[in-house]
Parts: C-alpha cells; sequence; structure tokens
C-alpha cells in the first residue's frame, strides 16, 4: 500500500513514516502545503493521510483543489481542530474518513486499511478482524468455532451466534436487541426472554475457561476475561 | 442587516432641534413679515392719500367763479407756493390741474390727463373724492381728484381739482419698513439659532465628555462609567452599559480564571511525563515500563484537552441550533454500551431503567452529557459496587438519574462542584466534566443536581439528577 503523508510537523512525520513503513506501508512525505498537490497528483498514492493545518496552504483548500482536479484518492484527515464545524466541513470537501489529534497509531493504521480496502473492494480482506480474542478463547469466524487453548468448546448454534457477536467487539457489552437479532434471526415468535435461557446456559460453560459473560441489567452483555 | 446600519446615519440631535424649530419659525415669519409689509404700506398710502386731499382742498378753496351754469367762469388765482406746504420732503414733487365741470384746462400742469373716472358710490370720504395711479412725464404718481362745488355771490359751478404726486417717497418709504421687519425678523431667527445651539451644546455635553472617557479607555478597562452629571433622560443609558460591562467583567474574570486554571491543569502532566522521561533516560526504571507509565500520562493531558475543547464545543452547538427529537433513552443507551468496558474492569452491578422520552436537542451534547456523568459515576463506584441508571418522564420533564455507592460528596464540594478543576480528585478525572455537564444542561434549559443518597443516616452514594423538558408533552 502506498501513502501520502502530509503533515507539516516534522517530529510527528518522522514517528509516523516509520511507524507506517514497519506496517509494511510504502510511505512517502510531504511537509508543505504548496507542494502537497503536485506530490499527491505525481506520486498517485492509494491513500492520503492529510494535516489541515499546514504552512502555505489550508489542507482543506488542498483537498478540494485535488478533487476538482479529478483526484479520487481516499483521504483520511487528521487534525487538532476537533470541532463539529470542522467535522462536517471535511467531510463535506471531499474527505472519506476524520481521525482528530492525538490518535492512536493502531487506530490510523486500521483506518487506513479500511480506506484502502474500500476502494480495492470486497476482495482483499484484513485477518485480524477476522478473529476475536478475549482472555483464553479466541472466535475464528472461518470455521465458526470458539477456542480454548486450541480446543474447540462444545457450543449449541445458539450459543454460538451469542458467542460470535460478543467477541466482535471484545471488552464491550453487545445490546441485548442486537443479541436476539443474532441468536433469534427471524423468529419474531420467540420470547424476548428466550434469550437469557442461552445466556445462562453459556454461562454455565464458560466457568471453566476464565471467561465471565457479564450482565449489564437493562443494556446488555458482555465478555470479561478474568485477570 | 450590518449593512442597514452602515448606511442610516445616526440622526445628530443639534440638527434635529435646528430644524425642527427653524423652519415652522422662518416659514412664519416669512408669512409675519409679507403681512406686516402689507399692513404698513396700506397705513402710509392712507395717510399719504389723506395729505394729497388736504392739498387737493386748499387748491378748491382758492378758485373763483362768475355766473352760473353753462355760463360761469372759474378763475384760479394760485399761488406758485400753494402746494410747497404739502410736500413732505424735496423727494416728491406735487402739481395740479383744476378744470371746469366739461373737463376745460384752467389752471396748473396741462400734461396730468384729465380725470375720467366715476366717483365709488361710497368712499371712505364724505366729499366728493377718488384716488387714483396715473402717470405724469413717465413718472409714476398718485392723483387725489376732487369735485369742488365753487360758490360765491357772483356765481356757482363745480370744478375738478386733481393734485398729482410723484411715488419716489412712498417707495422709499415701503422699502424702509421691509427693511426694518426684514432686520428685526433677522435677529430674532439669529437669536433663535444661538440659543438652540447653545443649549443643544450645554445639554450633549455629558455625552461628548462620556464618549470622550470611554474612547480614552484602556482595553480592559470595565469600571462602570462616572455619570453623575448626566442629565436623568439618560441615565436609563449608562446604567444598562454599566451592566453590559459588569457582565462582561464577570466572563472576562471567568476566562482569565478558566486559561489560568487551565494551564495549570496542563501543566501537571507535562511535569509529570518529563519525570517519567528522565528517569526512563537514567536507567531508572526499565524503559517497557516507562514507556507504559508515560502512555498512561499522555492519555491523561489528552483526556484534558479533550475535555476543554468539549466545553467550549457546547457554546459553539447551542449556537448552531440545528437541534432534532430525540429519545433520551437511546442516547444513553447507546452511551452505555461505549463505556461498558469501563463497567466491566470494575466488576460493577450495572442496571440501565428506561422509558422512552423525547427530547429536543443537539446529539452530542445528550452524548456528552450522559459520557460524563456515566465517567464520573464509574470513577466513583468501588469495584464491585453498584451502578444504576434511570430515565423516566416526570410531569413536563425528563428525568434522567445516575445513581452510584461511591463516597458522595462533602458539603463544601457541593458548593463549587461545577466549577472547573474544582473537584477533589484531579488525578482520575479532568475536573471538567461537572463544568461541561452543567453547560450542557443550561444550553437546553434543564437542571442538575448532586445529592448524597442516605441510608440510616449514612451516605451510601451519589445521585446525579438531570431534567431536561420533554418535546411537546402536550401532543
Amino acid at each position: 500500500m502506498h501513502l501520502l503523508l502530509i503533515e507539516d510537523d516534522l517530529a510527528l512525520r518522522t514517528a509516523l513514516q516509520r511507524s507506517l513503513v514497519r506496517a509494511a506501508m510504502r510511505v512517502d512525505v510531504c511537509g508543505d502545503g504548496a507542494l502537497a498537490l503536485e506530490a499527491w497528483s505525481t506520486l498517485q498514492p492509494d491513500v492520503v493521510l492529510l494535516d489541515l493545518s499546514l504552512p502555505g496552504k489550508d489542507g482543506l483548500d488542498i483537498l478540494q483543489q485535488a478533487r476538482k482536479a479529478g483526484l479520487h484518492t481516499p483521504v483520511l484527515i487528521l487534525t487538532a481542530r476537533g470541532t463539529v464545524g470542522d467535522r462536517i466541513l471535511g467531510l463535506n470537501a471531499g474527505a472519506d474518513d476524520y481521525l482528530p489529534k492525538p490518535f492512536d497509531l493502531d487506530e490510523l493504521e486500521a483506518r487506513v486499511r479500511a480506506l484502502h480496502r474500500r476502494r480495492a473492494g470486497p476482495t482483499s480482506r484484513d485477518e485480524a478482524s477476522e478473529q476475536g480474542v478475549v482472555g483464553t478463547l479466541r472466535y475464528d469466524r472461518d470455521s465458526g468455532a470458539v477456542y480454548h487453548q486450541h480446543q474447540v468448546l462444545d457450543l449449541t448454534p445458539r450459543e454460538l451466534a451469542l458467542m460470535g457477536a460478543l467477541m466482535a467487539r471484545p471488552g464491550h457489552a453487545v445490546a441485548k436487541e442486537r443479541l436476539f437479532e443474532v441468536v433469534f434471526p427471524g423468529e419474531a415468535q420467540v420470547q424476548y426472554e428466550a434469550i437469557e435461557v442461552v445466556v445462562y446456559r453459556l454461562r454455565k460453560k464458560l466457568v471453566a475457561t476464565g471467561v465471565t459473560l457479564m450482565t449489564l441489567r437493562g443494556l446488555g452483555y458482555l465478555l470479561k476475561a478474568s485477570a | 442587516m450590518t449593512s442597514l446600519t452602515h448606511t442610516i446615519r445616526p440622526i445628530s440631535l443639534r440638527r434635529h432641534l435646528l430644524v425642527g424649530i427653524l423652519v415652522p419659525i422662518a416659514l412664519f415669519v416669512v408669512v409675519d413679515t409679507y403681512s406686516l409689509y402689507r399692513q404698513a404700506l396700506n397705513a402710509v398710502n392712507i395717510a399719504y392719500d389723506r395729505t394729497l386731499l388736504a392739498s387737493a382742498k386748499a387748491i378748491g378753496e382758492l378758485l373763483e367763479v362768475e355766473g352760473v351754469g353753462d355760463q360761469a367762469i372759474i378763475r384760479a388765482q394760485i399761488p406758485y407756493s400753494a402746494l410747497e406746504a404739502f410736500e413732505a420732503d424735496n423727494r416728491s414733487r406735487m402739481s395740479y390741474r383744476v378744470s371746469d365741470a366739461k373737463g376745460k384746462w384752467i389752471d396748473g400742469v396741462q400734461d396730468l390727463p384729465q380725470w375720467t373716472g366715476t366717483l365709488p358710490s361710497q368712499g371712505p370720504y364724505a366729499a366728493l373724492v377718488d384716488f387714483y395711479d396715473d402717470t405724469l412725464r413717465g413718472d409714476a404718481v398718485r392723483v387725489a381728484v376732487l369735485l369742488q362745488p365753487v360758490a360765491s355771490t357772483r356765481g356757482q359751478a363745480m370744478a375738478t381739482v386733481q393734485v398729482a404726486e410723484t411715488l419716489e417717497l412712498r417707495h422709499t418709504l415701503a422699502r424702509k419698513i421691509l427693511l426694518d421687519t426684514l432686520l428685526r425678523q433677522m435677529l430674532l431667527i439669529s437669536v433663535i439659532t444661538a440659543v438652540v445651539l447653545v443649549v443643544v451644546h450645554r445639554v450633549t455635553g455629558p455625552v461628548r465628555r462620556l464618549s470622550d472617557s470611554l474612547h480614552q479607555r484602556a482595553e480592559d478597562d470595565l469600571t462602570p462609567l462616572e455619570a453623575s452629571d448626566i442629565p436623568r433622560e439618560i441615565q436609563p443609558l449608562t446604567d444598562a452599559t454599566n451592566q453590559v460591562m459588569q457582565r462582561l467583567q464577570h466572563v472576562l474574570d471567568h476566562q482569565k480564571r478558566f486559561v489560568r486554571d487551565a494551564a495549570h491543569q496542563l501543566r501537571t502532566p507535562l511535569a509529570v511525563l518529563k519525570v517519567q522521561v528522565q528517569s526512563a533516560l537514567r536507567g531508572d526504571v526499565a524503559a517497557p515500563l516507562a514507556l507504559q507509565e508515560i502512555q498512561v500520562t499522555v492519555d491523561r493531558a489528552t483526556a484534558l484537552a479533550n475535555q476543554m475543547l468539549s466545553l467550549a464545543k457546547v457554546e459553539q452547538v447551542r449556537q448552531m441550533q440545528d437541534f432534532a427529537t430525540i429519545d433520551l433513552s437511546e442516547v444513553v443507551r447507546a452511551v452505555a454500551l461505549d463505556v461498558s468496558p469501563l463497567i466491566a474492569e470494575k466488576d460493577i452491578d450495572f442496571e440501565l431503567v428506561t422509558q422512552p422520552c423525547s427530547i429536543h436537542a443537539h446529539d452530542w451534547m445528550l452524548r456528552e452529557l450522559t459520557r460524563n456523568l456515566l465517567h464520573n459515576a464509574v470513577r466513583h463506584t468501588p469495584a464491585g459496587g453498584q451502578l444504576s441508571v434511570r430515565i423516566q418522564p416526570v410531569g413536563d420533564d425528563a428525568q434522567l438519574v445516575v445513581a452510584d455507592s461511591g463516597s458522595g460528596i462533602s458539603e463544601d464540594m457541593r458548593q463549587r462542584l461545577f466549577q472547573p478543576f474544582a473537584t477533589g480528585d484531579t488525578k482520575s478525572g479532568t475536573g471538567l466534566g461537572l463544568t461541561i455537564a452543567r453547560e450542557i444542561v443550561q444550553a437546553l434549559d434543564g437542571s442538575i443536581q448532586l445529592n448524597n443518597r442516605l441510608q440510616g443516616g449514612k451516605i451510601v452514594g451519589l445521585d446525579a439528577c438531570i431534567t431536561l423538558p420533554l418535546n411537546n408533552p402536550n401532543s
């Protein structure tokens, strides 16, 4: 993947370039707003990382001119201007995503890959998102199984669906309504409380794994690895 | 709006008064002068006509007659100086003509045309008299005509006596009267103008002095205006100005304090960071451990910066006013899901009880409000403690209660609760959460209260209670 990083702060530029190169990306940098457009059209990168506050030319101006000039490269805006107005402006001006500074490196990498993937189409898949890990449990979406230390857990299809949903965002609670839709898809006649029965059974099966299925009453459930 | 105020020039009090007073007076003066002039001219004419008549009568007295009727012969023995007594000065020249009943010239100036008119049936004079304007040798003249019956022992006849007088004197007098009148009226207008100017100048003096002193003020001088000599009518203006300045002073003080506090708050994590970096560089601590500590410190500073931006954003969003109808329960549910990792981390016994509550608000505001309250509650709830969130309509309001099982707040802290950086533990929080919450609640016309929850006289937790007006409670 070929990136163009347009950012005037030398320290941030160097650090970002170093990390993104280590993440197997090819990174060209540009620190001057006035030269950015030329670099963009010459290099034809896969994704552009654009800082808004640049000397020479404002980031939003660059973006608008690039779009006018027919450059449709996906753009991820990086900025310390974390206000609503800027956010709307950024996306209206033709940006594809927006990341306020300071940001997490992992988050940046994930967003860049997402932008690239969106452009490349649904064929290239990211492996990291295909697997959820909570404590000693690992959910493998391809095989549709939950592993506990390389042992497949013996789960019913409904329990498996529940686990799948809970492990999609490890550590986060999932709303009960959402879980119901996943576990009982299209089964309107099933009572809402039925989900609690599935949870009850699953909780018992998880006892030995050190992972607890926590209830947030009135909200939903989450998987928590015991310390 | 602004372009309108630019094009309309503010009214000048002086001009307003001058125009308002002088235009009607000037109009009056014009009419008055004209009528005065006419009156004076009339009086002058009557007076001179009377003299003219007297001169005609004097001449009539000097006539003699012989014979009666058509045979009568009228003789005039009129001395050269007969009219001298009647000439007012050397500017008017008088001449006379005497003729008989048939108009035949008897004596005097032959050039003076014979009178051919008829007498007014009821003139102002009892005698057979008339006055008219004519010309004599190219000069305009006023003529008095007198039909004088002449009688003596030797005869009886009618004679026509005409006396003409040039008009120079009358014109001179009329001009003099006109000039006099005009002069007086000009004087009157000048006096009025001067008085208006002086009065306006004196009345607006305090206002000018006030604006001068305002112009000369230092940029940040917001002390009240000195307004002891200001007229009563303008006092409300200075009072209002003083009130505005007081409010500005308050806001300014508030912001100064906020900037000072914020700078202080930002320095703290930077100081920590510096120590952490230096201790790692000196080898006091293993690099990976130091980096983990540094990460925590950076997160803390980031959270603080984000909260400061949020605080600024409340005002911005409030001014944008793109509010929508939002179900508070849905927002709280979404935020609770976001916060769920923190709840799980502390093994908190969580409960959410909701009823739909439609609110007219900005989505970000409700999220930010709920997020701050939930973060606070999670932070103050001990591990394994309870945290409940309830949403229900109460009357015309939506009520949101976030009840934690923490140690509550002291009465002393209660006073400063919503002030920036006032809360006790800046270690874990940013000190801005409740300030932001209150700003949002105020922007939504709601209320926020924090109360200790008591059980058997002991504090068992804190209830953050927010009420926000429901959207269309009647429909």
